[in-house]
């Protein structure tokens, strides 16, 4: 298996067990582990309204694992059309995902910006990839 | 036989290397990021004037003197019930009534959120004197949120002590240094130092807000507080229904005294939620 390959599925693996952890911590009402410290507070970010998916009580880190793990099945079997769009799709939530942050919520979720961060990378190597 | 011609040879095309458009991506997103940023400061309010010093007696009035019939009203509102039950020796003032402890700072925004509640609930109890106003932190998450500050407080009531401690000003400098007795109910009840955080009596403890502090983004305390007389404005309902269930834990600390405010419908009923 070429080496980006193998770099995308372990990317979007790593991606659903953040977004996991994210939906746990929803569920189970604690408070994620994470430093408060100005405008970083996970606690400000996960409790506002936008960390739930609109009209319902799911998280949005569900759309997280969704996301990913659709992800990962289609970089084990890739075909470029398919990875493309499905990167864009991921890249318009994060940029979406990323105003609600800074301009609606005026803090940065450090969990969330780690899934962030997987998604860039996998639409990165979608992109870059020959 | 012609000479047979040399074969055309195709003008190499330049093809865009592999690298721009991965770059082109990261250097969009760094732009919107900036963009973000510009809109979230543009957007972010300023802090309120200070009222003076007489209307911040009218606005504490305001707040302390509400009606019964409107705590009775709110309930518990849309506050979050974040009070859990503890277990120590009953934590007692200096007069020997049972204490209720505030831990928290002036920059915090969940801080200046859950002191609007305390002050409610409190005044149900006794008096404050001296209260000030201030605002959260202007760099922090809920940047600039109308509140109160017990720096210069005094509390007295015939059937519980207060005690306070606002560790920083809202720029973050050291003002008030609990007391080694307080610092070890913080370690013991708020390991994770989450703030604020108010004990009631070593019986009930609560970390955090039990609202979140955009209720009150942009407002003034005087807005806020005409607020608080509408029991159906989103703020009486975040404000009040929190007070209701900081009353609540009160009451049930303290053998439901005085019966005036412990035995009415909304407490009765907020005191089952509470284990």
């Amino acid at each position: 298996m070429p080496r980006l390959r193998l770099i995308a599925i372990l990317v979007s693996l790593a991606g659903v067990a953040v977004s996991i952890y994210l939906t746990v911590v929803h569920y189970a009402g604690f408070v994620p582990a994470c430093p408060v410290s100005g405008a970083i507070s996970c606690e400000a970010v996960l409790s506002s309204p936008y960390a739930v998916i609109a009209g319902t009580s799911i998280p949005t880190s569900v759309a997280g694992i969704l996301w990913f793990a659709v992800s990962a099945a289609l970089w084990a079997r890739p075909r470029r059309s398919l990875l493309l769009a499905w990167s864009m799709l991921g890249l318009l939530t994060v940029i979406y995902l990323l105003f609600v942050e800074i301009v609606l919520v005026g803090a940065v979720c450090l969990w969330c910006t780690a899934a962030h961060a997987l998604v860039v990378v996998l639409v990165l190597i979608a992109v870059g990839r020959k | 036989m012609s000479a047979r011609r040399p074969r055309p040879v195709r003008k190499p095309v330049a093809r865009t290397p592999v690298w721009v458009a991965p770059a082109a991506i990261v250097a969009g997103l760094a732009v919107l990021v900036a963009a973000f940023l510009v809109i979230r400061w543009y957007v972010t309010p300023l802090p309120p004037k200070a009222p003076s010093q007489e209307a911040t007696v009218q606005i504490v009035s305001t707040i302390t003197t509400l009606p019964a019939s409107e705590f009775d009203s709110v309930g518990q509102g849309t506050a979050n019930n974040l009070i859990k039950p503890i277990t120590g020796t009953p934590l007692k003032g200096p007069s020997g009534k049972l204490e209720v402890f505030y831990y928290g700072a002036e920059f915090c925004p969940y801080c200046a959120a859950q002191r609007w509640p305390l002050i409610i609930a409190m005044s149900r109890f006794g008096t404050f004197s001296g209260l000030q106003t201030t605002t959260s932190s202007s760099t922090d998450v809920y940047p600039n949120t109308p509140t109160f500050t017990f720096r210069n407080a005094t509390y007295t009531s015939q059937y519980i002590d207060f005690r306070s401690v606002e560790t920083t000003d809202r720029d973050r400098n050291p003002l008030q240094t609990p007391t080694a007795a307080e610092q070890q109910l913080v370690s013991q009840y708020d390991p994770g130092g989450t703030i604020p955080f108010i004990d009631v009596a070593n019986r009930y403890a609560m970390t955090g807000a039990m609202y979140t502090p955009d209720t009150l983004g942009g407002m003034s305390l005087r807005a806020v507080a005409d607020a608080l007389k509408d029991p159906s404005s989103t703020q009486a309902r975040a404000i009040i229904g929190s007070a209701n269930l900081t009353t609540a834990a009160i009451c049930k600390a303290n053998a439901h005294q005085p019966g005036t405010v412990c035995s009415s419908s909304a407490i009765q009923s907020l005191e089952k939620n509470l284990k």
